[in-house]
């Protein structure tokens, strides 16, 4: 026989309601308008927060990425190249530097940077005597490749 | 958990320390647990054996020892700029609560927080910031214009 009486005298109350409201609120307090105090908008807008949080991960690095390629084509053009010939000729050259780098570069040490833009142009030269050229005249110094192997 | 709604901060040293003389952060470690509990036995060990050494390897560290009737065992560190972090050492080996002391030990007091950059210098550029003016000819090479023929 199950006596039903007993557990209907104790009733379970939820105490800590206050508390599990503020786990969602306290990552809405930076929201405008109503979401950053109610609740039941809160919750909504707090989800959606972090939905975009981490999708954003992995946006940055694309838009970082544009950014320094951005900086990298404005530096170079003011030394009379494009990004596309800037890169490939370093690239050519094995300087093996990142576009964060490059931009950094760009930005604190004009000087070296200038030299990067001297260094890729003159493999350019280089590029078209080897192309344009007979075959008379000797190798580039700059289209000499090393082996690390 | 989203990048503005948490707390982040720049990568610092307290003080510029090493900069000169190192300054150990820690400044002193409270080793809180209870003479009976089961759980605590990893903390009596490591009290026997291994604080005295501990103590001595760091001699900046002042190392309390307080047998007390508390629930859990605890590892309390204070560090110089006022933060007070404390570790549970229930049902951890001696072993263990050797590591997380040298952990504690090597901390600074800072927040555990993101850090927003792996980096940071005071003085980023060696040859002079980039600015408008840098790359263009100066009034020395800029010839004016001519005027009639000579």
């Amino acid at each position: 026989m199950v006596l039903l009486s007993v557990p209907l005298w104790l009733r379970s109350r939820l105490t800590d309601r206050f508390w599990r409201v503020q786990e969602v609120l306290k990552y809405a307090r930076h929201f405008r308008g109503r979401k950053n105090r109610c609740y039941k908008l809160a919750v909504r807008n707090v989800q959606r927060a972090f939905v975009k949080s981490t999708r954003a991960r992995r946006q940055k690095k694309r838009y970082l990425r544009a950014l320094w390629i951005t900086r990298i084509e404005a530096a170079s053009l003011e030394h009379g190249l494009k990004y596309s010939a800037f890169i490939s000729n370093l690239f050519k050259t094995q300087v093996e530097l990142n576009r964060k780098m490059i931009a950094d570069l760009a930005i604190y040490e004009p000087k070296t940077f200038k030299s990067l833009a001297a260094l890729a142009q003159r493999r350019r030269q280089e590029g078209f005597l080897a192309a344009l050229g007979d075959g008379k005249e000797p190798e580039g110094i700059f289209s000499r490749i090393v082996h690390h192997y | 958990m989203t990048g503005r709604g948490t707390a982040s901060r720049f990568l610092t040293a307290v003080l510029h320390n090493g900069v000169g003389r190192y300054v150990r952060q820690l400044q002193r470690l409270q080793v809180v647990f209870s003479p009976a509990a089961p759980d605590a036995r990893g903390a009596r060990q490591f009290v026997e054996e291994e604080a005295v050494d501990f103590a001595r390897r760091h001699p900046d560290v002042v190392v309390y020892v307080r047998p007390c009737d508390c629930p859990a065992p605890v590892l309390q560190a204070e560090y110089l700029n006022g933060t007070v972090r404390e570790e549970l050492i229930a049902s951890k080996t001696s072993e263990e609560i050797v590591q997380l002391a040298a952990k504690l030990a090597s901390q600074s007091g800072l927040d555990i927080v993101r850090i927003r950059k792996p980096f940071h210098t005071a003085n980023p550029s060696v040859q002079g910031q980039w600015h408008p003016l840098t790359n263009k000819p100066s009034a020395l090479t800029v010839h004016g214009p001519r005027t009639a023929p000579q």
